[in-house]
């Protein structure tokens, strides 16, 4: 049989063929029997689906789609990315689904979830609690919460998931993290091998496949570009941070690489949030999973215990970005803010202030996600690079 | 604005209890500025996050910060703390009751005292500020970003409640259990930072007094379902305020008995919150546009009233535990078993606990139409509206209208195209009145 | 040497021709056809000046249609030129407010360069087009609204910045039996209040210049004074701010290009090309 993963096709062609028509290699395994699970947001165990071989598939919206059949069901006043996404499900873009898991993340997510089981029908619908704070008895929770979904995944699966299958599966998925973390490492250099474009295909494609084909299609983008030609210094252009939450098409980073810059570094869901942290490979699965996702993923939704101070507080918070920054030689930040997205909303003034007191120019965007006054941001962009030159 | 638009919160015939909330939140504020003076310990809070019988069990004076930011609302004053917000850097889009109480402190912090011309004499400095993510994301985001304006010691606790569909009664075990534990770290942080010791037994007592009110707040709600109705919305968005902010407080109890009693007396009497009750409506959904009030007193004009509402809806009263169970332990059991007591009748119903609500009181009010407040800045409340009115339609046509305004910004509300929208909808209920003779 | 800058806004293009000062400057309306425009504001720049395109050393093509300017050797956004332009006729401004056809901008300056800006084209309130459409919504001409707003004695507050609201409230406001001026006061308090929100974002101090049709309202002006609490300034003709800033940077890059002894690569000057062909 034929399929797109036998083709030729290889490195960061596949990544933007993948990218381009996410459903490509699920339809294929799903034509070969197995079960597609499609889930949103960084909240969902993937290491769960691996393990019980269920292909996970990050559910992600179409930007310069304009949304139709969502109006019907959902507000104006939801997250356009959210919303985004049920339209392209109302337009049978996710009928490859066998499945759909809603990790409570925020919100609008879980407006998301009820509506979508309930005019799409999907033969497996789970809402997955996912606690806010991070207190020793929200990780308790947590982990009870990701045992009781563990229970139900084995009976959808028809088959038990055994303590060492999981800890396999945390093994693939934390050495395809890895592996993108040096693929990351290679935009430290002066001239990036890879620009912030082609690294947001490749994430988008990661996110489609299952983890043992995302292993080599990640390998292969670092053997291409790793031997590409030298290019010239780009000395003048600047090096660029992107924050925010969802990016999942690589038109804005494109916007920004034309506008003279370099995007060299990035705090997105479908970026470093994904890979920069992996499971820890001892001890109990569930728990290490439940730290994982609850502790380690840097998303405004999960409350962080204040230390005591503001000063303090910001520098639990924020530090990170600092290491980032500094790891990468990153001489401004752009926040990518979605409009409604109320987390990222209500830490962006904090963000901002906090990159301008370590001495980084920062440009504050909202956005509608969908691009659609992508000149006003070109403007805005290029004015930043202009600023900072 | 404050000029030209007069708010008149109350109906043409509205109760005489409701009158007397006014006084109540005055005094509440009062109460908090005497605090403050005093040198005592002042909560920011956020209502429903089920920790009022706490605070009340420690001496703790709370502000919710909602409600004040609902007050400068009304009072038509809110427009500058939203624009200092906003020129602090956040969004417009974001919840107007934050977007309030950030320009509030951001002022307060910038100027050194409470702003000029703050209703009801501002709200205090806080000693601490208490989050929770009971109902929505802001209610932790909020506070978190106070910091900005002040070293406030800052809790915030979850509130997690079982909305899983694939909810068994084996899990209710480890949700009570972590509720507990989330209201024990609470305790905890109350007790060090306060330096006084909780006192178990007057907790458990002033639990008792809430439980009481909520049954008698119950029982008194169950008298609208009269016709004509004996009281309307724009009361009961005055009415639920001593059980959201005095929860546990003897005037609470006392307050919904006086209610209660008026409210038998005019149903006796056969006297209505309308002349003429024409139509019975249901307030379906979202919070009150608390800026404009007065469009209720133009559904009255038409003869129309609102019987009941979802929002702010009294909990239907669970069986009482056992006295030896840790007060703690009976705070969430109440979270966790209220939600799977509404859960339990959609199931033999709908299937959605919210849409239930709406089809249960629609019936039980004997109600003809149905309103939904889409507050532009309320996510949590205002999404899935379009839903559960689709849903609803699936087994009563009943006509429904969806106002479009915020709960605080009146920049995002045309009284002239509500008025005509009110128009259209009534018309639709009066034939849909008519199909049902 | 000459220099040249175009500002193609959205509603106005600006030329302007510059030695060491302003030699020519044309305005037109931008219409639809901007690469049209463009050369057509141009040609009568250089007719005025007396000179051939050719003869221009750098052009710089800025605003909202500067990709569409055939002729320019670059393209630098609205916000860097408006700076410039700025700094140029008022060294001590700290702050520049541009009041456009459909967007509006706040730039911080430092030493005569952007420290940071914000910029809002998303909503017609703080633009020109909201003054456009009330004033077209009231029967008036948009550059009577300013001098008529300032009779006002009792000023009207316009709770809607919504503009469809806004005009609802605006029409009924009037059938209450309002007076004008009132109404047209509170209009521009409303747009001055919205324009002040964003901009304290930059923490802007100092003087500030605004620059813009917006700054040809003097109504308009009076507001922002208010809400700012500080006078504002205004360069003598407020619109070709962008495009002598488009200039200058033309030069300075000219001449930062020359100390390193290099020479700035030029684009391919289609003026007439384009004009033979439309």
């Amino acid at each position: 049989m034929v399929t797109s993963e036998n083709t030729k096709m290889n490195g960061l062609e596949r990544a933007k063929q993948l990218s381009k028509n996410r459903g490509l290699r699920a339809k294929e395994l799903r034509s070969q029997g197995r079960k597609i699970i499609g889930y949103l947001c960084s909240y969902a165990p993937l290491e769960f689906f691996t393990a019980l071989d269920l292909v996970p598939h990050r559910i992600m919206g179409s930007v310069g789609e304009p949304i139709i059949k969502a109006d019907a069901y959902l507000e104006p006043i939801a997250c356009p990315f959210v919303r985004s996404c049920l339209d392209k499900a109302l337009k049978d873009d996710y009928d490859f689904l066998d499945g759909v898991v809603f990790p409570h993340s925020c919100d609008n997510v879980q407006h998301l979830s009820s509506i979508w089981n309930y005019y799409l029908k999907p033969e497996l619908y789970y809402f997955l609690n996912v606690p806010h704070m991070t207190e020793p008895s929200s990780f308790e929770f947590f982990k009870s919460e990701l045992t009781a979904f563990k229970k139900y995944l084995e009976d959808f699966a028809g088959k038990e998931l055994t303590d060492q299958a999981l800890l396999e599966a945390i093994k693939l998925h934390n050495k395809n993290r890895a592996l993108l973390r040096e693929l990351n490492a290679l935009r430290k250099q002066d001239t990036p091998l890879i620009s912030g474009a082609e690294l947001l295909q490749t994430m988008v494609a990661t996110m489609v496949l299952p983890a043992d084909e995302e292993t080599g299609l990640i390998e292969s983008v670092i053997e291409e570009v790793k031997n590409r030609p030298p290019k010239d210094s780009d000395e003048d252009r600047p090096r660029i941070m992107i924050y925010g939450c969802e990016i999942d098409s690589p038109e804005f980073m494109q916007m920004v690489e034309d506008s003279g810059a370099s995007v060299v570094m990035d705090d997105l869901c479908t970026g470093t949030r994904g890979y920069w942290e992996g499971v820890d490979e001892t001890g109990d699965p569930v728990e290490a999973i439940a730290n994982r996702y609850l502790d380690k993923l840097r998303c405004p939704r999960t409350y962080r215990v204040s230390p005591g101070t503001h000063e303090a507080d910001i520098a639990n918070r924020f530090e990170y970005l600092k290491e980032y920054a500094e790891e990468f030689d990153v001489n401004g930040a752009i926040l990518y803010i979605i409009r409604y997205c109320d987390t990222q909303e209500f830490d962006a003034p904090d963000v901002r202030d906090y990159l301008q007191s370590i001495g980084l120019p920062v440009l504050h965007i909202e956005d509608d996600y969908t691009l659609a006054g992508i000149e006003g941001l070109r403007t805005r962009v290029q004015a930043f690079v202009e600023m900072i030159v | 604005m404050a000029e030209q638009q007069k708010t008149k919160t109350t109906a043409t015939k509205s109760t005489k209890t409701a009158g007397k909330v006014r006084p109540i939140v005055k005094k509440m504020y009062l109460r908090a500025q005497e605090a403050a003076a005093e040198g005592r310990p002042i909560a920011y809070g956020m209502v429903a996050s089920q920790y009022e019988e706490i605070l009340r069990a420690m001496d703790i004076t709370p502000i919710w910060t909602e409600n004040y930011a609902a007050l400068t609302a009304a009072k038509q004053v809110a427009e500058p703390y939203i624009t200092k917000a906003e020129a602090e850097g956040f969004s417009n889009v974001l919840c107007k009751y934050a977007m309030v109480g950030i320009g509030f402190d951001a002022i307060r912090a910038e100027t050194g005292k409470i702003p000029e011309g703050a209703p009801d004499g501002g709200m205090a400095q806080p000693t601490m500020l208490l989050g929770s993510s009971a109902v929505c994301d802001p209610r932790f985001k909020w506070y978190q970003t106070l910091g900005r304006y002040m070293d406030t010691p800052i809790h915030c606790i979850d509130v997690v409640y079982p909305n899983s569909n694939h909810f068994t009664l084996e899990m209710r075990d480890y949700y009570v259990k972590y509720q507990t534990e989330q209201f024990k770290e609470l305790v905890n942080f109350l007790e060090k930072t306060t330096g006084t010791k909780m006192d178990w037994e007057r907790l458990d007592h002033i639990m008792d007094i809430a439980d009481e009110t909520i049954q008698v707040w119950w029982d008194a709600y169950q008298l609208r379902k009269a016709t004509p109705c004996p009281m309307p919305s724009q009361d009961h968005f005055s009415c639920m305020v001593p059980a959201y902010y005095l929860l546990g407080e003897q005037e609470a109890l006392d307050f919904y008995r006086e209610l209660h009693d008026e409210l038998k007396e005019r149903v006796d009497n056969k006297v209505g919150a309308v002349e003429n009750e024409k139509y019975r409506l249901l307030w379906g959904g979202g919070l009150p546009p608390w800026h404009t009030l007065s469009i209720f007193n133009y559904f009255e004009s038409l003869g129309a009233v609102f019987t009941i509402e979802t929002s702010y809806h009294p909990p239907e009263p669970l069986e009482p535990m056992g006295k030896d169970v840790h007060p703690l332990k009976r705070l969430s059991s109440r979270v966790v078993d209220r939600a799977m007591k509404a859960q339990a009748r959609a199931k033999e119903g709908c299937g959605d606990s919210r849409v239930q609500q709406i089809l249960d009181l629609l019936k039980e009010y004997n109600n003809v139409g149905m309103m939904m407040h889409q507050a532009r800045s309320c996510r949590a409340m205002s999404l899935g509206q379009i839903h559960f009115k689709n849903m609803v339609q699936e087994h009563i046509k009943v006509p429904t209208m969806f106002m479009e305004s915020d709960i605080v910004d009146v920049r995002d509300y045309s009284e002239a195209q509500t008025k005509m929208q009110v128009d259209a909808f009534v018309d639709a209920v009066e034939s849909y009145a008519q199909s049902l003779n | 040497m000459l220099f040249a800058g175009v500002d193609l806004g959205s509603t106005t293009a600006k030329v302007v021709i510059m030695e060491k000062d302003v030699l020519a400057s044309i305005l037109g309306p931008t219409g639809a056809e901007h690469r049209r425009t463009a050369n057509k504001v141009m040609t009568e720049a250089l007719d005025q000046v007396g000179a051939a395109i050719d003869d221009i050393e750098y052009v710089v093509a800025t605003g909202y249609g500067r990709i569409n300017v055939p002729f320019a050797d670059k393209q630098i956004t609205e916000i860097s030129c408006h700076a410039r332009g700025v700094h140029w006729s008022f060294p001590s401004a700290t702050a520049v407010i541009d009041i456009g056809g459909q967007d509006s901008k706040g730039m911080r300056l430092n030493k005569g360069k952007v420290a940071d800006f914000v910029m809002n084209d998303k909503c017609a309130a703080g633009t020109g087009r909201f003054l456009e459409v009330i004033s077209e919504a009231l029967g008036l001409k948009v550059e009577d609204i300013g001098p008529i707003s300032l009779k006002s004695q009792n000023i009207i507050k316009i709770s809607n910045v919504c503009t469809v609201f806004a005009e609802q409230e605006v029409v009924a406001k009037l059938a209450e039996g309002a007076k004008l001026e009132d109404i047209l006061a509170g209009l521009h308090d409303a747009i001055a209040s919205r324009i002040n929100a964003m901009f304290s974002r930059l923490k802007m101090q100092g003087d500030i210049v605004v620059t813009g049709g917006g700054a040809l309202n003097t109504g308009l002006l009076k507001a922002l004074e208010e809400k700012f609490a500080q006078p504002v300034f205004t360069p003598s003709s407020p619109q070709f701010a962008g495009a002598i800033g488009a200039a200058l940077l033309a030069s300075d890059l000219t001449g930062q290009a020359a100390a390193k002894g290099k020479t700035l690569k030029k684009g391919h000057r289609r003026l007439e090309e384009v004009t033979f062909f439309t």
